[in-house]
């Protein structure tokens, strides 16, 4: 782990309801992302994560503060933010290969490397053989993994991603989390990973953002020191291992706090 | 007799209608239809003249055809349906996308092409034979007219619910407006644009024969009027069938074009 390749500092977000009343949605929230590394945005439901994510894709533009990546501000979305949504974004009129294709191409990358590119990285996911099917005859994780596949293909300087297994069956979710790790490894893409899964913050996270509602603040920057910087490759793995259930429990509580001070 | 199927219950609540018992009900239906007719007219039950039988009514459909230049009518028909409604897509689409994309174009077009929908198309005939006189040219705008403004509608509609998840796919992608637009806002909406053309498709046939029994010496329309002149009921019922055999065809035509374009669309049950 070494430079913070992307920084979070001081942002707030207030949305207008309507003509009068306005949200505090997010507020003062700092942290930095190092190159090559995971950090997991936990927290409850409505804390904000999704709109702390989607001010560092640019799709939401930050009230207050500022969002760098690699020391320049970010202005709005673009090519070095590749973001990979919870609902199924593949479109569907192309086949998977031209899906994977479709960001290099809006880049004018030429076709010989897109080519190349495109049948590595779906190597990588492992869907090569389905390069020619349309993705309606895809299942449900394999439809991600053909996002995630166009997100990195696309050469993103980080990749973040909204619940990106949320809407998967429990077996499907380990076996992505696992790819991500691998993923991680072998593309040394940074990313930023936004979850309410405890487990899949643990396994995944090299640094956890814990945020708290309403409005969402940095509650605690957790690193999971029992991992020590490894990343594991199997999940059945991580839960024996001394400390995971320390920090399943500590991470547990905040959660119930948060909770709590909702109702 | 131990592998028998249980009866199935006719009125059983949304199950699905086998394949054998689809088409005796379809063909069922049908064949009661000209029974009830065929059975009505040799039986004297009606007035021959007001009422002519199928039999007769097909051979007015065959002599119109082969002795009478009857398609030259139906080309003619034909013709205008087609000629307006492109003239009408070739507006309606990219307003209409335009205007599902953005909300500022919807602000200013949204207001004026509502109005304009709420105003039946054949109320503008009189002042269509006034500007264009009786040529081709009412007939086609009348078509334009009717269709246009839903067609636009539609078309804004499907445009809307083109998913925010997509474009912001593909603004992170690194996609610009102009590349959105063509690349995923339209293709994501023009399944359902072709289904909204196929549906507006049915309102042309109806204004073409508006325009044609009002102000026309061409086409199906007004061969039926000629027909009512001298009293050919058969004459006028063979335009009807010939009519909804073309609007017939159109359909499947568009449901051909349907599966053709869009392989990926899984067909529903
Ligand atoms: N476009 C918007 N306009 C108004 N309010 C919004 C908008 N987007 C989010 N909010 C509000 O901001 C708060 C934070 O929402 P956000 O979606 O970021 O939470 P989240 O932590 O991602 O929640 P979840 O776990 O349910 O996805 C919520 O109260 C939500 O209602
Ligand atoms: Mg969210």
């Amino acid at each position: 782990m070494s430079d913070t390749l992307l920084e979070v500092r001081e942002v707030s977000k207030t949305f207008t309801l309507g003509s009068r009343k306005t949200l505090k949605a997010v507020e003062n929230v700092s942290f930095g992302v190092e190159q090559n590394s995971i950090c997991v945005l936990l927290g409850p439901s409505g804390c904000g994560k999704s709109t702390v994510l989607r001010m560092i894709a640019g799709l939401e533009t930050a009230t207050e503060g500022r969002v760098a990546l690699g020391g320049k501000a970010v202005t709005g979305p673009g090519q070095d933010r590749g973001m990979v949504f919870q609902a199924y974004t593949s479109f569907d009129w192309l086949s998977v290969r031209k899906n994977v294709e479709f960001g290099m191409k809006v880049n004018n990358i030429d076709a010989a490397k897109r080519r190349e590119r495109t049948n590595h990285f779906l190597n990588l996911v492992g869907l090569s053989k389905f390069a020619d099917a349309y993705p309606s005859q895809l299942s449900g994780g394999m439809r991600q993994r053909v996002a995630i596949a166009r997100t990195l293909a696309n050469d993103p300087e980080v990749l973040l991603m909204d619940e990106p297994f949320g809407a998967l069956d429990a077996e499907t979710r380990w076996l992505m989390q696992e790819l991500m790790i691998d993923v991680a490894e072998k593309t040394n893409t940074t990313m930023v990973i936004v979850t309410h899964d405890l487990e899949e913050a643990i396994f995944l996270a090299d640094k956890i953002i814990f945020l708290s509602s309403h409005p969402g603040r940095v509650k605690e920057e957790i690193i999971p020191a029992f991992k020590a910087g490894k990343r594991i490759a199997d999940k059945e793995h991580i839960i024996r291992m001394n400390g995971y259930s320390d920090l399943e429990e500590k991470l547990m509580r905040l959660m119930r706090e948060e909770g709590h001070r909702e109702n | 007799m131990t592998n028998s199927k249980p009866p199935r219950d006719f009125f059983s609540v949304r199950s699905h209608v086998g394949r054998v018992q689809g088409i005796i009900s379809a063909i069922g239906i049908w064949a009661i239809f000209f029974g009830v007719w065929i059975v009505a007219t040799s039986l004297g039950w009606v007035n021959e003249l007001l009422v002519p039988s199928p039999q007769k009514v097909l051979t007015a459909t065959h002599d119109l055809f082969v002795n009478r230049g009857f398609s030259s009518d139906v080309l003619v028909s034909v013709g205008r349906v087609f000629i307006s409604f492109a003239m009408a897509c070739t507006v309606a689409i990219p307003l209409g996308v335009a205007m599902g994309t953005f909300p500022s174009i919807e602000a200013i077009f949204a207001p004026f092409v509502s109005a304009w929908r709420y105003l039946p198309a054949p109320s503008f005939i009189p002042i269509l034979l006034m500007w264009f006189g009786t040529g081709e040219a009412p007939k086609l705008a009348l078509l334009f007219i009717g269709v246009i403004f839903f067609l636009i509608t539609l078309v804004m509609d499907h445009t809307k619910n083109v998913r925010t998840e997509l474009i912001e796919t593909a603004l992170t992608l690194g996609a610009s407006r102009y590349v959105i637009i063509l690349k995923v806002v339209f293709p994501a909406a023009f399944p359902d644009i072709v289904t909204a053309m196929r549906q507006m498709m049915a309102m042309a046939w109806t204004y073409l024969v508006i325009a044609e029994i009002v102000a026309s010496t061409t086409g199906i329309g007004a061969m039926m009027m000629r027909a009512r002149r001298f009293l050919k009921t058969d004459e006028i019922l063979s335009g009807i069938i010939v009519i909804g055999v073309l609007g017939l065809l159109t359909d499947v035509l568009f449901r051909v074009l349907h599966r053709q374009l869009f392989p990926y669309i899984e067909v529903k049950h």
